[in-house]
């Protein structure tokens, strides 16, 4: 657990800097703008990276057949899902499955699902440099969603507070996954043209956020109960006190 | 349900060839598309794709991607004529301000720069409807199995692409289970349709969540992980034919890389334009790299030939 915790902690500080540094390391090697590094690709590696990371990690937590059979299932179910909704402007419920997935099954099958979600449904759509992005932030979905888990929530209240999860990262998934346009189409790399990369597809983000709460809504608290039975049918744990 | 895959196993030359010389080629193509400044050498990654596009017969679906490059492109040079002002050629300067861009500057060199880039993306993803088009879902997991990605997380990905059919099946048998129940799923507003959807996605995510049960058991009852190392049922074969095609593909890549390392491939939009003429060797550099990229193609031809005799 320490060593995932530290994982993560590295793998967020390492984004942040990378996110930050095009605005704040002006005139230094690291400015992408000097023409020394290109930033574009800088992203995409540690991006890439960090997929790799945790796909390393499921490989040490996947014991068995089960929890690699899960994760598939649900991957697949969250993939096809994302298909009838391809030309509605990123109003589409895979996010919301990634959340479900990631708040009943933890940090681990979140992330899995949300890489087999880009993995099979751009099989589809259509892959590019995009699906490394879109597997690292529904990544990063899926993880926090887990985190939510920890909160002492109620059935009722747990609804809400994952509808207002979704809503926010149904615009942080905007945030982030527009730096693959902004690093690799738009010069110079300064907060204003970033800015203006955001508003460009803020209709498509605002949808995405819409979109979370409203399946968030209507079906979140049928699926995490669906979800939970079959986790309590199959899975057991031993605690300190006793069996779970 | 009905879904399909974006590949279509038309038989050409460019689909029999080896999965990892085309990745290798998509590769190499983006790659340099984002090393690469100079709008001749972008002009030339995206003019080498088109011959395999064709020879691949993608031609159509080729075409309908170019509504989405348009859009993107306009995207990318408003965005960079808005905010670049280091041109010297002022085509339009704004009377009025615009809160936070103040009075803008649309500068000739600006909307070169957005052109060039507009280039940079046409090339991306050209060279990825290759990928998309030609290459089975099959042959890229076998292939990431092979390039010793983690394995368990290659096989989820299996997987998940045989699930498809049977989740698209099970879909379809339980939406007519709970029509023949009296269940009116195409009746009131969208709200009211998607909320009926419910009465079929839980009974789907129930039933899913039993097969995997099941799934598992059967790759229990067969001794998965039993072995550390595992046997394959199909595999892709890189003999060396097929490792010499490898080269052949990732070595535009390297050749442009060293193009980089001498100083071509770069070009300087602002303040002016710079000369777009590379020079004498410039041209050959070019030429060179347009051999090496193409070189992908008698290779798949004769490759063909090859299994044919």
């Amino acid at each position: 657990m320490r060593r995932g915790c530290f994982f993560l902690i590295l793998i967020m500080s390492l984004g942040t800097f990378i996110y930050l540094a095009p605005l704040y390391f002006k005139g230094s090697l690291l400015d992408p703008n000097a023409g020394v590094l290109n930033w574009g690709l800088v992203a995409t590696i540690f991006v890439s990276l960090t997929i790799l990371g945790f796909f390393f990690e499921f490989e040490r937590a996947a014991a068995g057949a089960k929890e690699i059979a899960l994760v598939s299932m649900l991957g697949t179910i969250s993939a096809l899902s994302r298909l009838p909704f391809a030309a509605m402007m990123n109003f589409q419920p895979c996010t919301f499955f990634i959340i479900c997935s990631g708040y009943v099954f933890g940090p681990v099958a979140g992330f899995m699902v949300a890489c087999l979600t880009a993995l099979i449904s751009n099989l589809f759509l259509g892959h590019g440099p995009w699906t490394p992005y879109q597997m690292f932030i529904w990544g990063l979905v899926g993880i926090t969603a887990a985190w939510l888990r920890k909160l002492p929530l109620s059935k009722s209240t747990a609804v809400v507070a994952l509808a207002a999860f979704g809503f926010l990262w149904g615009w942080l998934y905007g945030i982030i996954i527009n730096v693959w346009f902004w690093t690799y189409f738009v010069y110079p790399l300064t907060l204003k043209t970033y800015l203006l990369t955001l508003l460009n597809a803020v209709i498509w983000d605002a949808t995405h956020a819409l979109a979370n709460v409203f399946f968030v809504g209507i079906f979140g608290a049928r699926v995490i109960a669906t979800m939970e039975r079959f986790k309590k049918r199959f899975y057991w744990s031993i605690e300190r006190d006793g069996v779970k | 349900m009905q879904i399909s895959l974006r590949y279509k196993d038309k038989g050409t030359v460019i689909h029999r060839l080896n999965p990892f010389a085309k990745l290798a080629w998509v590769g190499s193509v983006t790659l340099l598309a984002v090393i690469f400044e100079h709008p001749l050498f972008l002009l030339l990654l995206f003019l080498a794709t088109l011959p395999v596009v064709i020879l691949a017969r993608a031609w159509r679906e080729w075409v309908s991607l170019i509504r989405f490059v348009i859009y993107m492109s306009l995207v990318i040079v408003i965005i960079n004529s808005l905010v670049m002002y280091h041109g010297t050629h002022v085509l339009l300067e704004f009377t009025f301000e615009i809160p936070t861009l103040g009075n803008p500057k649309i500068t000739l060199e600006a909307i070169c720069f957005g052109l060039g880039m507009s280039l940079r993306l046409l090339a991306i993803v050209s060279a990825f409807t290759v990928l998309n088009f030609t290459v089975h879902p099959d042959d890229l997991m076998l292939a990431m199995i092979k390039l010793k990605l983690p394995y368990k997380s290659v096989l989820a990905m299996s997987m998940s692409t045989r699930f498809i059919p049977t989740l698209a099946g099970d879909l379809e048998r339980i939406t007519d289970v709970q029509r023949a129940r009296g269940l009116e799923m195409d009746k009131g507003r969208l709200r009211q349709k998607l909320k009926s959807r419910g009465a079929v996605l839980i009974p789907l995510l129930a039933n899913s969540l039993d097969r995997t049960v099941q799934v598992a058991e059967a790759m229990e009852s067969r001794a998965f992980g039993a072995l550390k190392k595992r046997t394959y049922h199909r595999e892709i074969r890189l003999g060396t034919y097929d490792l010499v095609t490898v080269c052949a593909a990732i070595s535009p890549f390297f050749f442009g890389l060293y193009l980089r390392y001498l100083g071509y491939g770069g070009y300087r939009y602002y303040p002016s334009l710079q000369k777009i003429d590379p020079g004498q060797t410039g041209w050959l550099f070019l030429a060179a790299l347009a051999v090496l990229l193409l070189l992908i193609l008698p290779l798949a031809w004769r490759r063909r030939r090859y299994i044919l005799d």
